[in-house]
């Protein structure tokens, strides 16, 4: 048996919260949660996730800022980041892609998400 | 000199060079009608006089005119006066007038007539191009004296708004008892000067009339005058196609917003699809509690729904804003105040660069500090997103060409090609579940309903520049409609 792998799920929804723990802890992930970008940054920083699920637009501190700054952190940059967002996929990738200096998300999932899809993505991610 | 004219044979000699010389027809005529002299400029215009009688002469007919001048004045011995048709030696319709004058004996029996005539052809000719180019002109032409009573209108002013027949200006177009307030005319009668004034009126059918109305002094400048000339250019046309836009606008921006609008649901959606996993799975599971936080999550997302279907319903109507006068440095310097922590926490420096000469404007403040509550977190946003080590938003107002300016500046990231198209139709807000989720399309629907639009210069790497232009004409106009329709 491998180690239980933790996932830092980033959302300011407490239902969509509630429904990415559950999910993944169901399939056998352990789950920190985030409400929003400078917690996120702190939660990486202590619980050193393998996969962080990041939503877009919260209050506080966006999770623009946060992906920033967690694609700029040496000890961060390399956990894998999926996108979990209401707004259109390519509109986001491109804005990102256009940043030059910023890496482009490993995953983009719209909401609402396909559950399978999204479990199966993570399970790559995550090794 | 004196001495001189009592020379008879120079007195003849002078009368003789008088009566060939002088630029006028001369001709004497007898008690019945007979030419007995003329000179030669006389016979040069009218041709052969000798054994003719005046009508054959000055008109080619054979009986005598009805009413006779010449009979007048040997009735009543007073000179007169008139302006005649006639038929020159070439047998050409000519306009000239004419001066009559009795000769009168020793007894004052008047035994002949002087007639001295001048040629009006041309002056005739230019009178009625000049009553073609006024009836003709494609505007509303009028005359008006101190009293606004219409003295005079061309036939494009009479055909759309009815003849003046002795009325004023504000009855004629206006249907009003009382003139204008804001009369072109008046304040020409006042100062003497050219005036501008768009108005509104009414055809003989009742229908809106708009026109571009200048009103001019009719005297040379500076001296004293008693009437105002008023030259109106139609605009109906443009008003009607520039109303069509502005609802046209209306419908894009709420067209828009349903786009917009989809980012809200797909959350609710997602937090649904979150509450029936929670349900199912609880069921599977036979896990009571589990069943219970799906239901609540149903629930939530139910009411949220509900919420959202509301708001957006009131959002969509398509409304005129809540027009009201508005300092317009008031609502930045008011967000200043809102926003100027949160942006220093994220490390931006936010500063205002507003023109202390701006005049209020007809605002909707509600709307237009939801609109810049867009621009300045987006500007924040971006700022934080950059490589700048001082991020900078700077909130600016300005007057440019009779349109107000609100500008939000970000040294932030700026925008390639390919993200500026995109930008209002999909972009962040920093306000996450809690804002409307709409973000810049807000912005630009509240901008369009006060008959304003929204650009943007931006460069990749070096900024963004979002500007909110806002015709002032456009705020009136859509001000006197709101304020009309409360009246």
């Amino acid at each position: 048996m491998s180690e239980t792998k933790k996932i830092l799920v980033v959302d300011d929804e407490e239902d969509i919260v509630q429904f990415l723990s559950v999910l993944l802890e169901d399939n056998g992930y352990e789950v920190v949660v985030a409400r929003n970008g400078i917690e996120a940054l702190e939660k990486a920083r202590a619980d050193a996730p393998a996969l962080i699920s990041l939503d877009i637009t919260m209050p506080e501190q966006s999770g623009v800022k946060a992906y920033k700054e967690l694609r700029n952190d040496d000890d961060l940059k390399s956990i894998p980041i999926v996108i979990v967002t209401g707004y259109e996929d390519p509109n986001f990738e491109k804005f990102i892609k256009t940043r030059r200096t910023i890496e482009p998300p490993d995953a983009f999932f719209e909401k609402p998400i396909q559950k399978d899809e999204f479990l199966a993505k993570v399970k790559d991610l995550t090794g | 000199m004196t001495e001189l004219l009592e020379n008879t044979q120079l007195n003849g000699m002078l009368q003789q060079a008088l009566f060939e010389q002088v630029p006028y027809n001369i001709a004497v005529i007898d008690r019945d009608l007979n030419l007995v002299l003329a000179n030669n400029h006389f016979r040069e215009y009218f041709g052969d006089w000798r054994h003719k009688r005046c009508f054959q002469v000055y008109k080619s007919c054979e009986n005598p005119c009805e009413p006779c001048h010449a009979r007048k004045v040997f009735e009543t011995g007073v000179a007169k006066v008139s302006d005649e048709t006639g038929v020159d030696r070439n047998g050409r319709t000519c306009h000239y007038i004419v001066h009559t004058a009795p000769l009168k004996d020793e007894n004052g029996v008047v035994q002949f007539i002087l007639e001295m005539s001048r040629d009006i052809t041309e002056t005739k000719q230019f009178q009625r191009e000049y009553d073609i180019l006024f009836d003709r002109v494609p505007c509303y032409i009028s005359v008006l004296d101190r009293q606004f009573n219409v003295i005079r209108a061309n036939e494009k002013y009479r055909s759309t708004f009815g003849e003046p027949a002795g009325r004023t200006c504000y009855a004629i177009r206006k249907h009003r008892d009382t003139p204008c307030r804001n009369c072109p005319a008046m304040e020409t009668f006042v100062d003497g000067r050219e005036h501008v004034e768009e108005m509104h009126g009414y055809d003989v059918h009742g229908k809106d009339v708009y026109y571009v109305v200048h009103t001019s002094p009719l005297a040379r400048s500076d001296q004293p005058f008693q009437h105002v000339i008023e030259i109106a250019t139609d605009i109906t046309y443009l008003k009607n196609l520039e109303n069509q836009k502005l609802e046209a606008e209306r419908l894009a921006a709420v067209g828009q917003t349903v786009a917009g609008l989809a980012h809200t649901i797909k959350n609710l959606l997602m937090g649904l699809e979150g509450g029936m996993y929670m349900v199912d799975s609880g069921l599977k599971k036979n896990n009571q509690e589990r069943i219970e936080r799906g239901w609540d999550s149903l629930r939530r997302n139910f009411d949220k729904t509900t919420q959202l279907v509301r708001g957006f319903l009131n959002f969509s109507k398509g409304r005129l804003p809540d027009l009201k006068p508005t300092d317009p440095n008031e609502i930045m310097r008011q967000l200043y105040e809102l926003y100027k922590d949160t942006s220093h926490q994220q490390g931006v420096d936010l500063a205002l660069d507003l023109d202390e000469e701006i005049a209020p404007a007809p605002l909707d403040p509600d709307g237009m500090e939801a609109c810049l509550t867009n621009l300045i977190s987006n500007g924040i946003d971006a700022a934080v997103m950059s490589d700048n080590e001082q991020g900078r938003v700077i909130l600016r107002t300005r007057e440019e060409d009779g349109a107000l300016l609100f500008e939000v500046q970000d040294n932030g990231i700026g925008m390639d090609s390919e993200v500026k198209q995109k930008v209002f139709t999909t972009f962040f807000t920093t306000k996450g579940g809690k804002g409307t989720g709409l973000g810049l399309l807000t912005t630009r629907k509240i901008v369009q309903e006060h008959g304003g639009r929204i650009s943007m210069d931006t460069e990749e790497g070096v900024g963004s520049t979002f500007r909110i232009t806002l015709p002032r004409a456009r705020l009136e106009m859509l001000y006197k409609q709101t304020t009309e329709k409360e009246e």
